[in-house]
């Protein structure tokens, strides 16, 4: 009987396996505590993490190397046309959830036997690069010319310094392997029957399709407040109002960093006045992201801020209907800011074949690989390709390429601590609910970075 | 053998008190015992035991999980009891009980004790709908419920079908009626099983007991609070153990419907303990929080065993 009753008691089974797996590296991890506290004259707290003898020739002797991955595609397309290209490299494919994916990988690359290559993720590497299980990248960096190859906004959030409590300087550790960023997504029919016949250039503007849409009797947003995409409109009005510079600081950790800035308080202005004026439906802190592509491709809303990386679904369910564009600023000639992110790869310093691994890096980079990227829904990582695109694909492909020119890629929001995201999800839904001041939620965002950056 | 048990039983010690069975002298038999007992001490030492040492000493370190750890005292215990997330979520945690426990607790005994002598034919039939819930998988139940309280599901459209449109709301995103929508998936998913436990408890009540009450001129009401009541006391006592843990250490109810949300307002403790391990990367944080969460649950199961302990 005991055991039809421990489902119900919710977390045991979940907990029971978390500690399980808890156990087991704390077997290992007090080993080390005891080693580390004998030998008082090591220093390091990890292998070496630096490459020597860098080649960028490989070898043409069989070689199997692992990857560690969560988002597919592109990391299966993206082997098989790096295999095509070196046909003596075999690639033994690892995939985890994107939910488990943290902990796994973080698990994984700490082990024994490490994948040789693992798909980057921010919360990971803030244990992974302290500890040195993952590779330096920064004399392949010099070997083959990464810093031209790959647009440096893609590179920025991928360096870190040692200790990985700063990012976006120091040392590179991982390469993108596609690209995404955040943008809107507007149903151009609805737009057209409230009278708006080409996206808006302008944040004026913008506000007037929004009333325009309003007054007809349609849903401005559909918003998955329940999960990431209530902040992610108020971080795109975030990008629209605010200094780059000062943000990335901000995400990066760099001393003395503010969110409490008054571009962030109009932003989050925007946004409750927004759920005031009732664009943003008043359900929304229930519904979640699926929900709300459901909703937004099932003609509810005439607007979804969104990435790139639902475009495939939501271009299968709307067809010519659906168009892109980034938020506008107030000033049409500004350069574009918004928030973006990639597919990237990182490679274990406890690898055999280090140069292998660096060569599919540079792979991703390719024109080869660029197309790989682009059919696969991502923007592609050589941005110099010419993709014949139409419909939303042209469009989405377009604002990238002068975004990204223009150095106007910023990371999202939820990087800039790992707890971050439990402040910006619930922060939003107060703004939503309208139980939650604006200054308020930017002081809470600001004492959650202060607890880790501080 | 037949010797064994005839000097156990004449050296009077404690080995035969079991009822007559045949036993060895009490050492082996007492060594018999643990053999038998061995595979299922191992599996409980080594997956339950183990694993929570385990987490009262993870909870004493600072610690990410994969760079070594360095000792840090008192130090978890001191933030998340200080977080003033952590009271409203066990404030949150205790109203769960009201509609995890109490309610259900009642409506078990509601159904008990109309059906009860009652129906004869169909019994398996409102057994299973009502015990139904438990089987589900919670994660199911809750993309159910979500659905269910959305903006256009069901429960609003038979509001606006008797005329109350004008209440009709997302409910699980109401910053007001978050918790208690969430509470009300609760009373369904353990109404049932608190039924299936209090009828099995009535159907081994001796019938005569009830038989003198009729006689004696108890109406039904009576004889269920004379006689049936009394006679559930242990289940009772069972099913407010299992409601109760089940609404402090609620996890994938919550997860999937609200996962703590609007702004808070459905927090629960073990929600706390995933975000600080696996978000945060605080394991000695989140492992300091279950050590605080199992405590709150052992003294309010305490507090439960005394109250309706056997003996009163």
């Amino acid at each position: 009987m005991p055991g039809r009753y421990t489902r119900f008691t919710a977390p045991e089974p979940a907990r029971r396996h978390a500690l399980r797996a808890f156990t087991r590296v704390g077997a290992g991890a007090t080993a080390v505590l005891v080693l580390t506290s004998c030998a008082t004259l090591s220093t390091g707290d990890g292998p070496d993490n630096v490459p020597e003898d860098v080649s960028t020739s490989i070898t043409d002797e069989p070689v199997e190397l692992t990857l560690a991955y969560t988002d597919d595609p592109p990391s299966t397309e993206l082997v098989e046309g790096f295999t095509e290209q070196y046909p003596n490299v075999t690639v033994e494919l690892q995939q985890t959830p994107f939910t488990d994916y943290v902990k796994t990988v973080t698990l994984a690359m700490s082990s024994d036997e490490p994948p040789d290559i693992a798909q980057y993720n921010p919360g990971a590497m803030r244990s992974l690069i302290p500890g040195r299980h993952v590779l330096d990248l920064e004399p392949y960096v010099e070997a083959y010319g990464w810093e031209e190859t790959f647009p440096e906004a893609s590179l920025e959030p991928l360096r870190a310094d040692e200790d990985a409590t700063r990012f976006g300087t120091g040392s590179l550790y991982a390469v993108p392997g596609a690209l995404s960023m955040l943008g809107v997504f507007y149903n151009r029919e609805l737009l057209e029957e409230a009278g708006v016949t080409r996206p808006p250039g302008t944040f004026a503007e913008f506000e007037e399709a929004l009333d325009a849409v309003d007054a007809e009797g349609t849903t401005a947003f559909s918003v998955g407040g329940l999960e990431v995409g209530g902040f992610q409109v108020w971080n795109t009005l975030l990008n629209t109002f605010g200094d780059d510079r000062e943000y990335r600081d901000w995400v990066h950790g760099a001393p003395e960093a503010s969110i409490e800035t008054d571009a962030a308080l109009e932003a989050t202005e925007t946004l409750t006045r927004w759920v005031e004026a009732g664009y943003v439906p008043e359900g929304a802190n229930a519904t979640s992201d699926d929900d709300a592509k459901a909703a937004f491709t099932g003609g509810e809303s005439a607007f979804l801020v969104i990435g790139n990386w639902a475009a495939f679904e939501l271009e299968e369910a709307m067809g010519e209907d659906v168009g892109f564009f980034l938020m506008p600023g107030e000033d049409p000639d500004a350069a574009p800011v918004t928030s973006g992110s990639s597919v990237s790869y990182t490679v274990s310093s406890a690898t055999e074949h280090p140069d292998v691994a660096a060569a599919f890096l540079d792979y991703l980079a390719s024109p080869e690989a660029a197309l790989i990227q682009s059919e696969t829904g991502f923007m592609p990582v050589d941005t110099d390709v010419s993709l014949e695109q139409d419909g939303v694909w042209a469009e989405i492909n377009d604002v990238y390429g002068t975004a990204a020119e223009q150095d106007g890629i910023v990371p999202f929001p939820d990087f800039a601590t790992p707890g971050m995201i439990d402040q910006l999800t619930p922060g939003v839904q107060g703004l939503i609910a309208g139980s939650t001041e604006e200054t308020t939620f930017l002081s809470d965002l600001q004492s959650e970075w202060e607890r880790h950056h501080g | 053998m037949a010797s064994g048990a005839l000097s156990a039983r004449g050296t009077g010690t404690g080995a035969g008190r079991g009822g007559g069975r045949p036993s060895g002298p009490p050492g082996r038999s007492r060594a018999r015992a643990w053999l038998y007992l061995l595979p299922a001490l191992v599996v409980y030492v080594g997956f339950a035991i183990y694993s929570a040492a385990g987490t009262v000493w993870f909870s004493l370190l600072d610690w990410d999980g994969v760079r070594p750890p360095t000792w840090a005292g008192a130090a978890n215990y001191v933030r998340v009891l200080t977080d003033p997330l952590l009271a409203e979520a066990i404030l949150n945690g205790l109203t769960l009980i009201v509609f995890f426990s109490f309610v259900p607790i009642a409506v078990g005994l509601l159904l008990t004790g109309l059906l009860l002598g009652r129906v004869r034919t169909g019994m398996t039939f409102f057994r299973t709908v009502f015990f139904l819930p438990q089987v589900l998988p919670l994660v199911a139940v809750g993309i159910t419920w979500r659905w269910l309280y959305s903006d256009g599901g069901m429960v609003n459209r038979m509001l606006e079908s008797v005329g109350l449109g004008a209440l009709t709301r997302a409910w699980l995103g109401d910053y007001h009626f978050a918790l208690i929508a969430l509470g009300l998936i609760g009373t369904w998913c353990m109404s049932g099983l608190c039924m299936v436990l209090f009828m099995s408890g009535a159907q081994r009540i001796d019938p005569a007991l009830n038989e003198a009450a009729a006689i004696d001129g108890a109406g039904p009401l009576r004889r269920f609070w004379y006689v049936t009541l009394p006679g559930l006391r242990r289940e009772i006592g069972i099913a407010a153990v299992i409601t109760t843990i089940a609404a402090l250490a609620s996890f994938d109810l919550v997860f999937v419907t609200t996962n703590g949300g609007p702004a808070g307002q459905t927090n629960v403790p073990a929600l706390l303990v995933y975000r600080l391990a696996f978000n945060e990367g605080s394991i000695g944080g989140a492992s300091a929080l279950a050590v605080v969460l199992t405590l709150i649950v052992i003294v309010l199961v305490s507090a439960i065993r005394f109250l309706t302990r056997e003996d009163r």
